[in-house]
């Protein structure tokens, strides 16, 4: 009983912490299912991206800019390694997947380069943190409500974007790219863009998550891309795929629902090098249910891909 | 106007297995003319087509749409101009999206993509209007996502996005073939009403040879990548089934089942 008490305890006073983490990393989550789900572009370069974000805005706090330009900077950088990412497929004709692990295998280079060694305290620099008001800066609170006021404007102005033209045909050059190019859609430049947009969701997080806990690193990154996808089937298994706004809020509540369930588990006694392991196999596991259904027959169930 | 001027195009060139596709086709086909593409299997007629649309790069020659050179324009700077209807009911429609977001795609194919909202009530009310010639049902589901249609459906909504917007060039490329024979014939009924409804300059292939005398104003008979017979005007009124069957080196069993 008492131990059933103080791993219960011991999680809820976790709650607001992981919250808070876990609005940042949902930004993260964004960037992997948009080439993901919409674009059926399975990449990986968020695994680059997000240090990337974080490595930018970690050495443009250091010199002294505003946490907003930081950002901003940080998102720029972003959407140029997914631009890179998808020219590289599409150029070269290289497979999405190893596209991305080219693009984020050269980002840590590039990483370490930004930074000029692996680790930067920028501890005390302001933060878009601070903002936050009625609370005070540096708390859970602060996080909380910054982080989610952020993610929620850009999950309506999402929404809003993949229902307009534009956005319609980014989507259909997901669902069809052949029929995409014979509706006169360049279907380069809605790849090109769509990526570039994902991978600089991605940075923000990296940025938002440097300023959060006040240091950045350059592996910061490394099985980010499990956790992601292992969020995304979360999210996509509680509020469905069917729809746009469907789609795009799995990320958010799908974030926010596995890391406390893998904060649940922490607190529960599981040893922490065990984590990636047991998410790798629910990961599988929920890529695995669709063939699992189907019993009987061989199971057709793929993803199917652009190759 | 669409004039295809010695276009030509080998697969694997130089290697034992090598394939002339296009050898030095030459075609015109007038403003508002209806054509009907017939020839055995492997003439050539879809890599025409292809071709025509962008989809494969001529080796040499020339494509040339109402004057313009479009030789070597891309994929989707040739849409602005023409459509197309491709044999597979999969090809030509976004399955994971709903029918109106398909029409509202086929609608922007020769415009500039706004960040406006992209289906509104006039649309809908539009799309629900030229849905409902085909007499299918498919005004009523236009929120229901294409993968749930069958392939009859499909094909018909791949056919009233391709005719809307009055294309300068509509290819159809064996676009019944696939269906069961009532909805082949809506389909093709469809098809006919547009193209004579909207005069589009059309070219259509088909292995059904009734169709080639039935429909259009000429035809156009491909064989080992050339133009080996073109018939029009008061020939092509008169023309009969055993006539075109007769231009065929080898006769098969599908083209008589067919007729
Ligand atoms: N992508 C390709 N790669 C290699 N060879 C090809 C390709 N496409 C067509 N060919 C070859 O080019 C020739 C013409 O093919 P095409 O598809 O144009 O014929 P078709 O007239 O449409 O025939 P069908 O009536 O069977 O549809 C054939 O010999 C075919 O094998
Ligand atoms: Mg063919």
């Amino acid at each position: 009983m008492d131990l059933i008490q103080t791993i219960f305890w011991s999680f809820v006073a976790l709650i607001p912490v992981t919250l808070a983490q876990s609005l940042i990393l949902a930004f993260v989550v964004l960037g992997i299912m948009i080439p993901f789900r919409t674009l059926n572009f399975p990449d990986l370069t968020s695994e680059g991206a997000f240090p990337l974000g974080g490595c930018v805005c970690g050495v443009l706090l250091a010199a002294g800019a505003s946490p907003l330009t930081a950002i901003a900077i940080a998102i720029i950088a972003g959407f140029l390694a997914g631009c890179c990412t998808a020219f590289i497929h599409l150029r070269f004709r290289i497979h999405t997947l190893l596209a991305g692990i080219l693009m984020m295998t050269m980002l840590y280079s590039i990483n370490l380069r930004i930074m000029g060694k692996s680790n930067l305290s920028v501890f005390g620099a302001p933060t878009v943190f601070d903002w936050a008001p009625f609370v005070q800066p540096g708390f859970p609170a602060s996080k909380i409500i910054i982080a989610g006021v952020i993610g929620a404007v850009v999950f309506i102005l999402l929404n809003m974007f993949f229902k307009t033209e534009k956005g319609t045909a980014i989507r259909a050059v997901g669902a069809n790219p052949d029929m995409a190019e014979a509706q006169g859609i360049n279907v380069w430049v809605a790849t090109i863009g769509g990526v570039g947009l994902a991978s600089a969701f991605s940075a923000t997080g990296g940025a938002l998550m440097v300023q959060s806990q006040g240091f950045a690193d350059v592996n910061m990154g490394l099985g980010i891309l499990i956790n992601g996808l292992a969020a995304l089937m979360i999210g996509e298994a509680i509020v469905g795929k069917q729809t746009v706004l469907r789609q795009l809020a799995a990320p958010f509540v799908g974030a926010v629902v596995y890391y406390q369930l893998v904060s649940f588990c922490l607190a529960a006694g599981m040893p922490p090098p065990d984590l990636k392991l047991a998410t790798g196999l629910f990961v599988l596991a929920m890529l695995a249910l669709p063939s699992l259904k189907r019993s009987r027959g061989p199971a057709p169930a793929r993803e199917t891909v652009r190759e | 106007m669409l004039e295809i001027r010695s276009a030509r195009k080998v697969f694997y060139k130089g290697q034992p297995d090598e394939k002339v596709a296009l050898d030095g086709l030459d075609l015109k086909l007038n403003t508002g003319e209806f054509g009907v593409v017939i020839g055995s299997n492997g003439a050539g007629k879809s890599s025409m087509l292809n071709a025509i649309s962008g989809a494969l790069v001529l080796d040499s020659g020339q494509i040339v749409i109402n004057g313009d050179d479009v030789t070597e324009m891309p994929v989707h700077k040739r849409a602005m101009r023409l459509a197309r209807v491709f044999q597979d009911p999969m090809k030509g429609t976004a399955a994971s999206m709903t029918v109106a977001e398909n029409m509202l795609l086929a609608e922007l194919r020769s415009k500039k993509r706004s960040l406006r909202q992209g289906l509104n009530a006039r649309r809908l009310a539009d799309y629900r209007e030229r849905l409902a010639l085909l007499g299918l049902g498919l005004e009523n589901r236009l929120d229901t996502r294409v993968e749930l249609l069958s392939g009859g459906q499909r094909q018909s909504l791949s056919l009233i996005m391709a005719v809307g917007g009055e294309p300068e060039l509509l290819l159809l490329d064996e676009h019944t073939a696939a269906l069961d024979p009532r909805t082949a014939d809506i389909v093709m009924q469809a098809t006919v009403r547009a193209v004579d409804a909207l005069k589009l300059t059309t070219l259509m292939v088909t292995h059904n040879m009734q169709h080639a005398v039935d429909f259009g104003h000429s035809v156009i008979m491909l064989d080992a990548g050339k133009l080996r017979l073109e018939i029009t005007g008061d020939e092509k009124a008169k023309v009969t089934v055993p006539d075109l069957i007769g231009h065929f080196a080898v006769k098969t069993d599908r083209m008589l089942l067919a007729s």
